[in-house]
């Protein structure tokens, strides 16, 4: 039996949040959900929590995701994140390539999600 | 006054055909069922006259989301429903996975979700067909008449503007909702090397 994951999500939208959370719990109950509203929240959480996966929203007040996502790559090489975003532009999922970032588009569904946690949990 | 050639009036009307049609489909997948579109209807009107126009019935009260995009061409979006569905299309968004009560709590916040997926989807498919980059605000959430929706500068409330209407139509649960898109004349020049260039690719 595989031990239980950390997960942040990062998003300004309190709903967004909760159906992440929602979401991720349907599959792996005793997974630990941390949440920040924002890239900074995030970035400042990061110091105390060593989540595998990061979902990040990108339009929020702030540094916005694609900064925070930059400067948590260039912390946490290793560290697996996910763009998180009703910003379907090319020029962003771009960004995210360019990043080794992974994508998803919302509306935030549980088929994406749990295809992103079996792919954590399998690799 | 600004006008639009009949080719570009045309690539108008496809090009945000297309950007909501994407939407339409973020919008089925958030309630699970069919969306219907109308036939988009442009218009040229003052601002505050536009403000009052936005919605068809002009003394119900409507919940909207409105969020601005700026790059090569600047335009407002906004996406609104009658106020009394609002509830109803964030349950439908849900399931049952949240409780009546948590609904009730987040009913604003969610469909500012709502409104940003879904304006999103439309302004992001014109980006990528235009092969731009536009910036968003944040949605912003009102509630009230249509009015209520559109600030009104009192500097540019004569200030012409193009607005382009789309209705959309959740037969299932009797819900109807409206995507409006607001441009001024400066954006629509903007747009026009665009329009242009998106009707020279199909024909070449």
């Amino acid at each position: 039996m595989n031990s239980p994951k950390t997960v942040l999500v990062v998003d300004d939208s309190r709903f967004s949040r909760l159906i992440s959370r929602t979401f991720i719990l349907s599959k792996y109950p005793d997974w630990i959900i941390e949440e920040a509203a924002s890239g900074e929240e995030a970035i400042e959480k990061m110091g105390r929590i060593s989540p595998r996966l990061v979902l990040m929203d990108v339009n929020m007040p702030g540094m916005g995701g694609i900064a925070a996502s930059e400067k948590l790559r260039m912390q946490f090489p290793e560290l697996c994140i996910f763009l998180q975003t009703a910003n379907i532009q090319e020029s962003t999922r771009n960004k995210a390539t360019a990043m080794g970032v992974g994508f998803l588009e919302k509306p935030i569904s549980e088929e994406r999600i749990h295809k992103v946690l079996a792919e954590l949990e399998n690799g | 006054m600004f006008e639009l050639t009949e080719l570009q009036h045309d690539a108008l009307i496809e090009i945000f055909n297309i950007g909501v049609g994407h939407a339409a489909s973020a919008l089925s997948e958030i309630v699970s069922e069919e969306v219907g579109m109308s036939v988009p209807m442009i218009s040229f009107r003052k601002r505050a006259e536009a403000a009052s126009k936005l919605d068809n019935d002009e003394e119900r009260r409507i919940c909207g989301v409105r969020q601005n995009f700026q790059g090569s061409f600047n335009t407002e979006a906004i996406l609104m429903f009658p106020e009394e569905k609002s509830l109803e299309i964030v349950r439908l968004m849900v399931g049952g996975s949240l409780s009546m009560q948590e609904l009730t709590e987040m009913e604003q916040e969610a469909m500012s979700e709502i409104g940003n997926i879904i304006l999103n989807a439309c302004v992001g498919m014109l980006a990528n067909m235009f092969k731009d980059d536009l910036r968003s605000s944040l949605p912003s959430y009102h509630i009230g008449s249509s009015d209520d929706l559109l600030s009104i500068d009192e500097n540019h409330a004569d200030d012409v503007v193009m607005m382009l209407n789309i209705d959309i139509v959740l037969e299932k649960h009797q819900i109807d909702g409206r995507v409006a898109f607001l441009m001024d004349m400066t954006a629509l020049q903007d747009l026009r090397p665009h329009l242009d260039h998106y009707f020279a690719g199909l024909i070449s």
